[in-house]
């Protein structure tokens, strides 16, 4: 059987152009960085009232709020991340 | 997020509107035996920034009590006057116990939602996690 060198490189680049992301870093990156410092913020926002609250301050409602506030951008930013992690390994563990 | 956010941010207002609340009952109380004290009381008003409702409450202005100071009869009092009369407070303990007991129901309310919403914020981040 004859290889057609001419064919098999032609199939090659068509498996590249499918394999790669379409756009240079469309939207994706800027948003999770977006994310990461609308969690630094709630973060700081947290410790500053904590703080706060400790000093006499702040009063028990704002603390709480703050609180409760980080608790909640720290558990979406621990899944987020476990998820991300996981498909990550399940990529590492593609049979090439 | 930001429903669930704002949800709590706003029982906490509502939490420490009716913390101010309770502190102008404590102070009547205090005061029910000054004389010449005059009851204290607080309005609540929706917040609203730059004409846009944020759903929050907070106190408005302390107000007093307009109702009609007390004479009482005390010959001995250093502030009577010549007939032994002098002007008590006009607070009314009924009425600032009442006062109390609604705003740690509303108090109580405020914290249920505050836990509510939290608790429906984290329940679903569980579907994430396994």
């Amino acid at each position: 059987m004859e290889t057609n060198p001419h064919i098999a490189s032609q199939l090659y680049t068509n498996a590249q152009n499918i394999a790669k992301p379409d756009g240079p870093e469309s939207g994706g990156s800027s948003l999770f960085a977006e994310m990461a410092n609308d969690f630094m913020a709630t973060m700081q926002a947290g410790e500053s009232a904590a703080i706060a609250g400790m000093t006499g301050k702040a009063d028990a409602q704002t603390v709480v709020e703050a609180l409760a506030a980080s608790e909640i951008a720290i558990q979406t930013a621990v899944s987020v991340r476990d998820r991300v992690v996981e498909a990550y390994q399940e990529i590492l563990r593609m049979p090439v | 997020m930001s429903d669930f956010s704002a949800s709590m941010s706003a029982s906490a207002s509502g939490m420490a509107a009716q913390a101010a609340r309770l502190r102008l009952v404590s102070e009547n109380i205090a005061n029910a035996d000054t004389p010449g004290f005059k009851a204290k009381s607080v309005s609540f008003q929706a917040v609203s920034d730059f004409m846009e409702n944020s759903g929050q409450v907070r106190t408005g202005r302390v107000e007093l009590s307009s109702a009609e100071l007390p004479e009482v009869y005390d010959p001995g009092h250093p502030l009577a006057d010549e007939n032994g009369y002098y002007q008590g407070s006009n607070v009314n303990l009924m009425v600032q116990i009442a006062d109390a007991r609604e705003a740690q129901r509303s108090y109580e309310a405020n914290l249920k939602m505050f836990d509510q919403s939290r608790q429906m914020a984290s329940s679903i981040l569980e579907l994430l996690r396994r």
